[in-house]
């Protein structure tokens, strides 16, 4: 474990879990808020007052256990994405955690709760969860779930933890459900969305500012004849689209059929990357001009629009989050369950929690 | 509230409704039959007042006792609750708690659409019942469990309260609730009504049946189709014991002088099942297959699928009683744990039969015997805990789809520690802080470290028949 010195919050980076357990034991005990950082991209989630405390995941990160034929994968929080899936690749299997990850961590790609652009076919990154260990706000050791592809064995703590920010314990380690990569693959680029109906279940549809590209994958007979029936231009391969970046950063989230209304009503300069079939638009700008309006249409819409990233000090009025979602009250029962003193990145979920 | 004719309080009835497809029995006090969320929530509301459980139950078919009263309650049954809504453009469908899995597929076909959650009991099982179970089947290899499947609910929790969870947008913001109710098996509160994703129908379909003389080469196929790069729609294996009940009843044309048969299924376009079709005869052959027989049409295909769904059924046709296991391993772990389960029956001198998801490492060992003898019966429920220990021995699961109910609660303390239990404990305090919802089920008593004051229940004797 290290501390750095100098001005602004201590720095820790417990290198064991026992360590873990001790920062968070007496952070809890001296009331001390803590701000916890796997890669530090996701930072700008929510309203998070100063934090007393950063908590760096770096020491906890590796590969635990792997065994290909398992189709499963255990690693620590810390580990970088990019880091597990190209290890993953040697063996052509991935986790589906997010494309173009940067230094992102697993633990925070799962306690932020963003997925992989293939979530439309493969679903979200809460599919991947199969175990999680975890230590509480109280500095309790405990794990939910198993390593294994199936299980209903009690509460599926290993989901709830996807998109908790923290809220019930700053996860350890996890155990993830893998997918074999097919041998073939081509990204094909079409002019009309109309013609990815063409292909009943595509890997991808994504649309970045008005260029739309599907993405394939399968045996080669496979991948051929959807990228003929496709017509566009295909080139071998995934070449991801990266997300959006500004100032401004948001995540729209609408049903799956009203992602292309959704694309329409964007403001004027917003850079945008649509993840048809799944409903989640990624989009920045250089303010938050028009934001109101698109939320308040999303909302009506039953989706949601979250500010994922604002400048320091920018005063647009706005929640990140929106509406208060339903069920608060249980959401802060549950969450003084793992975290009394609620001192693991207070403020980032909605409503206040 | 109700009214007369909903609610029953003959002993008869009251017999019924106290039990479910396992081999447990439960006591009822009354069994109701509210057709709205507004009537659940006062039927929540009454038994709170006077401090009786609430069980819901769909259609009792769950095989872990999770829908039994164990000491007295109100058995709330969902059968009413049974309106279909689809929305074609977004693929979701709001449906009752107490639909029957395969009239929602049924309903979703004229659009293209299936629920693709299919456990074997899918023409009685309840989608209120796959929601509480976190339900699987043969095809959530490629698919996933129920859970992948809910997008959003409408629930009844403690005090009567009504909340719309999740929606058909992506990540609702703020902690995922209607996730922890998926597989809570009703201790949390009452799913009066699910929104679940459909998929589309696959534009083709290829079935193969592969015979092997020996278990390891069905296995073997198994993961080196996978490691192909393959995630095949359903990946089933039966042993020779299975199959031969099966044939003998149904006359499905399965090979019975063979170690075990591995049912494998590919869905897509056209030009992908044919290849991933070939790829698995070529896998299976090099692996000792002796034959690779294909589904020619539809006929042929339901009857391969009858043969492997009514796996139960047909031991049913052999023997007055069977005891199903639901466990699961690592995938790489299925055949020295298999010859584990052999050893252990043949050490008690009980007939089991072997059925199981192959790709997901789900086995299903089902005991044959005689409930009548007790003796018999003693040996079974021994037997079975000794594979669940052999699995989990193994980096194995206690239930990989049927739930924990009551009939493995108490082993739940050989998979989880006691601060693991004491946090599952929380989650269902945070939920139900009066202990109404189906108590006494999922999590051993005592899970909570510290006392919390809610109404403790011992099973009462005699639970176990």
């Amino acid at each position: 474990m290290t501390a750095a010195a100098g001005g602004g919050p201590e720095r820790v980076a417990p290198s064991s879990v026992e360590d873990l357990v001790t920062v968070l034991a007496s952070a809890t005990e001296e009331q001390r808020v803590v701000n916890v950082v796997g890669g530090g991209t996701r930072q700008g989630y929510g309203s998070p007052p100063p934090p007393d405390l950063v908590l760096e995941m770096s020491g906890l990160a590796g590969i635990e256990e792997w065994d290909p034929d398992d189709l499963t994968v255990t690693v620590g929080a810390g580990t970088e994405v990019a880091e597990l899936e190209a290890e993953l690749a040697e063996r052509s299997q991935t986790a589906v955690l997010p494309e173009i990850p940067g230094r992102s961590t697993v633990g925070g790609v799962i306690s932020v709760g963003v997925s992989s652009l293939r979530r439309a076919r493969l679903l979200g990154t809460r599919e991947r969860m199969l175990e999680v260990r975890l230590v509480t706000g109280d500095g309790r050791v405990i794990r939910g779930g198993g390593r294994v592809v199936k299980n209903v064995s009690g509460y599926d703590l290993p989901r709830l933890v996807v998109g908790a920010f923290g809220s019930l314990g700053v996860i350890t380690s996890v155990c993830l459900k893998l997918w074999p990569v097919p041998p073939a693959s081509a990204t094909v680029t079409i002019d009309d969305i109309g013609a990815s109906e063409r292909v009943r279940r595509p890997l991808a549809v994504l649309e970045r500012n008005g260029v739309t590209e599907v993405f394939l994958w399968g045996t080669p007979e496979e991948v051929s004849a959807s990228g003929g029936r496709l017509g566009g231009v295909a080139v071998e391969g995934h070449h991801w689209p990266a997300d959006p970046e500004g100032p401004f950063q948001w995540s729209v989230r609408v049903p799956p059929a009203s992602t292309s209304a959704a694309v329409g009503r964007l403001p004027a300069g917003w850079d945008y990357l649509a993840i048809h079939g799944a409903g989640e638009i990624r989009a920045a700008s250089a303010d938050s001009q028009g934001a109101d309006e698109l939320r308040s249409w999303v909302e009506t819409s039953g989706g949601a629009l979250v500010e994922t990233q604002a400048p320091d000090g920018a005063l647009d009025g706005l929640d990140p989050w929106g509406s208060p979602p339903p069920g608060l009250e249980i959401q802060r029962r549950l969450i003084s369950q793992f975290d009394p003193g609620r001192v693991i990145n207070p403020g980032r979920l909605p409503g206040g929690l | 509230m109700l009214s007369v004719d909903r609610v029953l309080e003959e002993p008869v009835e009251l017999y019924l409704y106290s039990r479910d497809a396992s081999l447990m029995q439960g006591q009822a006090t009354c069994v109701v039959f509210p057709h709205t969320t507004a009537e659940v929530a006062e039927v929540v509301r009454v038994a709170e007042r006077h401090s009786v459980p609430i069980v819901a139950r769909g259609a009792g078919t769950g095989l872990a006792a999770g829908a039994i009263p164990v000491d007295g309650g109100i058995v709330l049954s969902t059968t009413a609750m049974n309106q279909i809504e689809i929305d074609v453009e977004n693929r979701t469908a709001w449906v009752g708690a107490g639909v029957i899995n395969l009239d929602l597929s049924n309903e979703a076909e004229p659009f293209g659409l299936v629920f693709a959650p299919d456990p074997s009991s899918q023409s009685a099982c309840t989608i209120g019942g796959n929601v509480a179970n976190n339900s699987g089947g043969a095809h959530c290899l490629a698919e996933g469990a129920t859970t992948s499947h809910v997008l959003g609910m409408e629930v009844v929790l403690a005090g009567g309260e009504i909340l719309i969870l999740g929606g058909q947008a992506p990540d609702m913001p703020g902690l995922d609730l209607k996730g922890l109710m998926v597989g809570s098996e009703g201790t949390l509160g009452v799913v009066t009504r699910a929104l679940v994703r459909l998929l589309p129908i696959e534009a083709d379909v290829r079935t193969l049946l592969l015979d092997f003389e020996e278990l390891e080469g069905a296995t073997r196929t198994v993961s080196e189709v996978i490691a192909s790069g393959l995630v095949p729609a359903a990946l089933e294996i039966m042993d020779q014991k299975m199959t031969t009940a099966v044939e003998n009843w149904l006359k499905a044309g399965l090979p019975c002088d063979c170690a075990a048969i591995l049912l494998a299924e590919v869905v897509g376009e056209p030009e992908a099942v044919e290849a991933e079709a070939a790829l698995i005869s070529r896998i299976g052959l090099a692996n000792g297959a002796r034959e690779v027989k294909v589904a020619r049409d539809e006929a042929e295909r339901a009857i391969l699928w009858k043969g492997r769904k009514s796996a139960f059924g047909a031991v049913a046709q052999v023997s007055p009683n069977y005891y199903l296991h639901d466990t699961v391993v690592p995938r790489s772990r299925l055949v020295e744990t298999m010859e584990e389960v052999q050893a252990i029956a043949d050490r008690y001198g009980l007939d089991v039969y072997n059925v199981f998801h192959a790709g997901d490492g789900n086995l299903h060992p089902l005991m044959a015997f005689d409930a009548s003898d007790p003796v018999m019966l003693d040996k079974v429920h021994k037997a079975g805990e000794e594979m669940v220990a052999a699995c989990l021995s193994r980096g194995g699961a206690l239930s990989g789809e049927h739930g924990i109910g009551l009939e493995k609660r108490d082993m739940m303390r050989a998979d989880f520690t006691e601060l693991d239990l004491d946090a599952q404990a929380r989650l269902k305090e945070a939920f139900d802080p009066g202990g109404i919802f189906n108590p006494a089920k999922v999590l051993p008593e005592g899970s909570r470290c510290f006392d919390f004051g809610g109404v403790r229940r011992e099973i009462p004797d005699g639970a176990w028949v």
